[in-house]
């Protein structure tokens, strides 16, 4: 079950002569369960038209996308109801300003479930529940969302997709706009909802630090076609990252220059500053 | 939504886009003035032709143009179903026996078969509006020619006129030479240049108070975003759906509800981006009413002579007719 690609292509109709091609024959599978995804690409690569198609906001062009076997093809299919596979995988867009509408937190989180018939008081319930997740407390339930500081935001718009209950998690660009101790905070947040609930998690970054610490698939785009579909650690070993308009993460690039300069044997692959600060000091010891 | 040309700018290098905006606003209001003036249908036909050669100067391509003109055929269509059961003047054009409808045994059922084949053909077939003609005579066909066995009810009789016919041609001719032409306008016309043709036409109005400098910022700030907030309010769409916001769907209450997480949003993000231009223009040092200088100034050249001439002598022509 999940997610299915199969050639997967959208294409951008216009004023322009020649459609824009934003995905290309794209083929991939999600599993429902168990998956830190971490979805990269630089800007323009196709990153969120692929999520788009992740629950059915958009349809593809060519090829079909099976969500939880449901196929979904050009055509528009009168026997689907697009609205329930919307409530299995959740969207976060990068933008909060783009869904807070309600006069308080606690009603614009109960948007998502209302609109799916959950009862009043479940969705209550539900976003009680949901505002715990994101790690902020009752009293926000009763605030604004518009008086609310850019993470405060950030974390209510998630609540309003957590408060679904989707099975798939899709994050488009979570941690852009937020200092680094918010970018930490938040990933230690969708690290421990991924633990708690095994729900899979899609994340849309450029932060190659965050990809690498972590996500454990990669999935990299560029100019809408699918490079890479694997390990993190299988990803920063391969050599022709720049040419896919990709960085390396710090640990890594310090580790090799300090290997460069000193002539130094540490191993490079180290996920978090602290386990870089280790493999030096060992080296350093010796 | 994406197909429509009306106000649209193509770039392209003709001559039309070398002709000050000054003048074409002018000319073309000018000419629409000529194609109203016009009062038979060969005088419309002679002008459309000029409306053809015009496109062929600005190098644009007419099927595109056409293609565009897309959404005004049901205002043809009205304009047509219209003229044909309420003009009653002029001579009848069709014979007396293919005047009558008849509702008998067997042309009732026929019709309706008929009507199950179009609308299956409907869905299978592009050319939607050939189809829907096609329909339109194979029943009227149908109706008419089949043979009279065992009538049902009265036949009704259905007669069309030769001034309906005549009318009908002559509005729907003006209605897309008069829109072929002021499309012409913005399709040549960049909209920066044309609000500054505005702005410079509007200058004698500052003699009663009104601020052409204003008025012309204010076109050229909204043709501006319009773009920008379609996208964004596709955006916002999109976000809302994947929150379960069905807007083709659903109790009215619920639609009202969800109409309201459109709005509320695009008005948030409209009102932002507002300040951050205010800002933006500020901390560049525009100050509204002072006298800002152009990279562009519009300038009058031979073209605008030959435009001139040419419009000049369209609307003596057309005023000679008229008198």
């Amino acid at each position: 079950m999940g997610i299915r690609f199969e050639h997967v292509s959208y294409h951008y109709s216009g004023q322009a002569k020649r459609p824009y091609e934003a995905i290309k024959d794209i083929t991939l599978s999600i599993e429902s369960t168990n998956e830190f995804i971490a979805l990269v690409g630089h800007t323009g690569s196709g990153k969120s038209t692929l999520a788009q198609h992740m629950n059915a906001l958009v349809f593809p062009s060519e090829g079909a996308v099976t969500l939880f076997g449901r196929t979904i093809t050009s055509k528009r299919d009168k026997t689907i109801k697009y609205n329930d596979l919307r409530r299995k995988v959740g969207l976060v867009f990068q933008f909060p300003e783009y869904q807070l509408f309600e006069e308080t937190v606690e009603k614009d989180i109960m948007f998502g479930p209302l609109n799916f018939h959950i009862p009043f008081a479940e969705a209550r319930e539900l976003a009680v529940k949901a505002i715990h997740l994101v790690g902020l407390d009752e009293s926000y339930l009763r605030r604004n969302p518009f008086n609310l500081s850019g993470g405060e935001k950030k974390r209510v718009s998630i609540a309003g997709i957590l408060a679904m209950d989707p099975e798939i998690l899709v994050l488009d660009e979570p941690t852009s706009g937020l200092d680094p101790k918010g970018k930490i905070q938040m990933m230690e947040l969708f690290q421990s909802i991924q633990r708690e609930t095994k729900k899979t998690i899609i994340l849309i970054t450029h932060d190659m630090d965050l990809v690498y610490r972590y996500a454990n698939r990669v999935i990299v785009l560029d100019a809408g076609q699918l490079v890479f579909d694997g390990t993190p650690d299988d990803l920063f070993k391969r050599a022709d990252l720049e040419k896919r308009h990709l960085d390396y993460p710090q640990t890594i690039r310090v580790l090799n220059a300090i290997n460069q300069t000193l002539g130094a044997n540490i191993s490079v692959y180290q996920k978090t500053v602290d386990d870089a600060y280790q493999a030096l000091l060992e080296v350093l010891k010796r | 939504m994406k197909s429509i040309v009306i106000g649209q700018y193509i770039p392209g290098d003709g001559f039309l886009y070398k002709v000050d905006p000054r003048t074409k606003l002018i000319g073309i209001l000018f000419l629409l003035v000529a194609v109203f003036l016009l009062k038979t249908t060969t005088e419309l036909l002679i002008a459309s032709g000029i409306v053809v050669l015009f496109f062929l100067i600005a190098k644009l391509s007419i099927p595109r143009i056409l293609k565009g003109l897309r959404p005004i055929v049901v205002l043809m269509l009205f304009t047509l179903v219209f003229q044909f059961f309420f003009n009653q003047t002029g001579s009848p054009v069709l014979p007396d026996e293919r005047t009558l409808l008849n509702l008998t045994v067997v042309s009732i059922p026929s019709f309706i078969l008929w009507t199950i084949l179009w609308r299956i053909a409907r869905k299978k077939i592009r050319y939607r509006f050939f189809l829907l003609l096609t329909y339109i005579a194979g029943a009227y066909a149908i109706l008419n020619l089949v043979p009279v066995v065992i009538p049902i009810l009265n036949p009704i009789t259905f007669q069309i006129y030769s001034n309906a016919l005549e009318m009908s041609v002559f509005v729907i001719i003006r209605l897309m030479i008069v829109l072929t032409l002021s499309t012409l306008l913005t399709l040549t016309t960049k909209p920066t240049d044309l609000t500054q043709g505005i702005e410079k036409l509007m200058r004698p109005l500052k003699l009663i108070g009104i601020q052409s400098e204003d008025f012309a910022l204010i076109i050229s700030i909204s043709l501006r975003y319009i773009p920008t907030i379609l996208d964004e309010a596709n955006k916002i769409m999109l976000a809302q759906a994947s929150r379960g916001a069905d807007f083709s769907e659903g109790k009215l209450k619920d639609k009202i509800k969800q109409v309201i997480s459109l709005l509320v949003p695009m008005f948030i993000i409209a009102f932002k981006r507002s300040e951050d231009l205010a800002d933006a223009m500020e901390s560049r040092n525009f100050v509204p009413g002072k006298l800002r200088s152009r990279i562009h100034e519009l300038k009058f050249g031979r073209y605008d002579i030959v435009m001139v001439i040419f419009v000049l002598l369209a609307f003596g022509v057309s005023l000679y007719l008229a008198l």
